[in-house]
């Protein structure tokens, strides 16, 4: 079978020809780290798209969820042989904040690029992400905060990691009132200004390679 | 110092004609924490009486499956978890504002609005209040105000129902549940509405409040807006036009996309333009201002600097572009929130009024 046509089902969103074609790539013996690959070059698919306005938040969620459906299927096949995500970023909205639509899209966009993704959920004290860190040793932290009043929770937080001497990690920060300029006032390492492109800074932070696309 | 030579409804309506005007109108809005740290700041007035407001609202038509249901689920020190009158079950602040978190609605499939949802909205009766309408009227006319109905518009009640991600994900999945749910709810505001006006209350204007956009543009995007909101989004402004009534529209957001769209479905008056969100009056003006007035702008992110010569820039520059179209009202580019301190506000009044007047 064409691994192409998976490839296609998660960019189309179709859930159903994603866990079929799924199967039947797994029955043809295919690789899983080959399966996986062909799954992951949708979702960059989606993401290019949505970064030049071609699909938007709705196309997002239903590739995402073709990709989870895939990965149900997957999974115990990649973890049977020992291929686990080379990167894993923690996430959070920051102390002060209970928004979480954006964070839970950027969520979704890194589980789509194959991170392991730990989400912390909201209002999370800076304590909380330092004790994560300490716990998971992330590559990235994703930070987010929706309101102007929580901004300052931001770096307090990455205050908090810089004194624990999580240095290791990668600190992205997004929300609708966050700017680049505000990114580098507060030292983190990146600033994404929306779910896709937060795929692209945190491979670049990391120096991980692009998918390429599996015939 | 303002120049006052009419009523904010004489006001109101000549900006949306573009006829000549005293001054621009204005209203603001206001966190509430805002509203106390001004307390200790030695304001002593409604803030609407500092900044001055041209409007008023008579109604809020939100039409509820639960109307009154408010029904704790859980708390700890700082939240509450609550189900409200939509269904749905958010986490609020105990002692702060801020946007809650939401953790469940009521339509989770299309069965539950087929066989629960929308019977319950279709048994029930008004939403809005006659009497309060009635008082409100009459406030507004003795204090001279722009008075408009006001409620929600389709997309803002179908998050309400499903949540973001199932009304997205519905927009592709089944299109055909999505116009069922848009169609229905806004036949259900615009039913309020004249419930309203048969029983007397005549208002200047209509005032629709949705949030279709983020910071990078339409949550949906142009063509599934194009498809399945925008006929609703025009029946609204049409059911206003027929009846003389002009169409105002609120939502924040990047929304350059569509502007287009927004005048093709009738829509008089866009506001609060959110100046983080790309939206700006120095080039909306230019472009739109002949067909679209609009309110809103001044940067509050601005505002919460300071920094008086940066405020002055912001505040100036807005204004003088949207008076060249003679379509501009004074608003905040979304809420005044708290960072703002009451003696930066009231620099901020002080430049509407130098700015604001026409010569």
């Amino acid at each position: 079978m064409e691994l192409s046509q998976l490839t296609d089902a998660i960019k189309t969103g179709n859930r159903k020809a994603a866990g079929l074609l799924t199967q039947e790539a797994i029955e043809a013996k295919c690789e899983p780290r080959t399966i996986l690959d062909s799954l992951i070059a949708g979702m960059d698919d989606i993401g290019a798209r949505f970064q030049r306005n071609e699909v938007f938040v709705p196309e997002m969620l239903i590739a995402a969820r073709a990709m989870k459906e895939s990965m149900f299927i997957l999974e115990p096949l990649l973890t049977a042989a020992g291929i686990r995500p080379e990167y894993t970023a923690l996430i959070g909205t920051v102390q002060g904040d209970l928004h979480d639509i954006g964070k839970n899209l950027v969520a979704m966009m890194w589980k789509g690029a194959n991170f392991n993704v730990v989400d912390l959920g909201t209002n999370v004290p800076p304590q909380k992400f330092v004790e994560a860190a300490k716990e998971h040793n992330p590559d990235i932290i994703g930070l987010s905060a929706l309101l102007t009043t929580t901004m300052p929770s931001m770096k307090s937080t990455i205050d908090e990691l810089k004194s624990a001497g999580l240095s290791k990690a990668k600190i992205v920060i997004g929300g609708a009132p966050i700017t680049q300029e505000f990114a580098t006032q507060i030292g983190a390492d990146a600033f994404a200004p929306d779910a896709a492109s937060a795929v692209e800074v945190v491979r670049k932070l990391v120096g991980a390679k692009v998918s390429q696309p599996v015939a | 110092m303002r120049k006052v030579r009419m009523t904010g409804r004489e006001r109101v309506s000549r900006m949306i004609e573009r006829k000549d005007q005293d001054c621009i109108p204005r209203m603001e809005s206001f966190w509430n924490d805002t509203l106390k740290r001004w307390r200790t700041e030695g304001m002593v007035d409604d803030p609407n009486t500092i900044v001055g407001n041209d409007f008023q609202g008579l109604c809020w038509s939100e039409p509820f499956p639960y109307p009154g249901q408010d029904i704790v689920i859980k708390e700890d020190a700082d939240t509450v978890t609550k189900r409200d009158a939509w269904g749905q079950v958010n986490r609020y602040w105990k002692f702060r504002e801020g946007t809650p978190e939401h953790v469940a609605f009521p339509c989770e499939t299309k069965q539950d609005w087929e066989d629960v949802v929308k019977p319950l909205l279709l048994a029930k009766g008004p939403s809005v209040d006659l009497a309060g309408a009635q008082w409100a009227l009459k406030l507004g006319r003795r204090q001279g105000r722009w008075c408009h109905l006001t409620g929600l518009e389709t997309f803002e009640m179908t998050r309400h129902l499903l949540g973001d991600e199932n009304t997205m994900i519905a927009m592709i999945d089944d299109p055909e549940y999505l116009i069922d749910v848009s169609r229905t709810m806004t036949d259900l505001v615009l039913a309020d509405f004249e419930y309203l006006v048969d029983n007397g209350i005549v208002p200047d204007g209509v005032w629709i409040y949705g949030d279709m956009a983020y910071r990078s543009g339409l949550l949906c995007g142009p063509p599934l807006y194009r498809k399945l909101v925008w006929p609703d989004h025009q029946r609204m402004a049409q059911w206003a036009h027929d009846r003389g009534w002009p169409f105002v529209y609120h939502t924040d957001g990047d929304v350059n996309g569509v502007i287009e769209d927004y005048i093709k479905a009738g829509f008089d008056v866009l506001q609060p333009l959110e100046a983080k969100a790309n939206m700006d009056v120095r080039n909306l003006c230019p472009d739109y201002g002949d067909r679209l007035a609009f309110i809103g702008n001044c940067d509050v992110m601005v505002y919460a600097t300071n920094d008086l010569d940066a405020i002055e820039k912001e505040v100036r520059s807005k204004i003088e572009a949207g008076k060249a179209t003679k379509g501009y009202g004074y608003h905040s580019d979304h809420s005044v929130p708290p960072s703002v301190s009451f003696e930066t506000y009231c620099y901020v009044v002080d430049l509407v009024d130098r700015y604001g007047n026409y010569d």
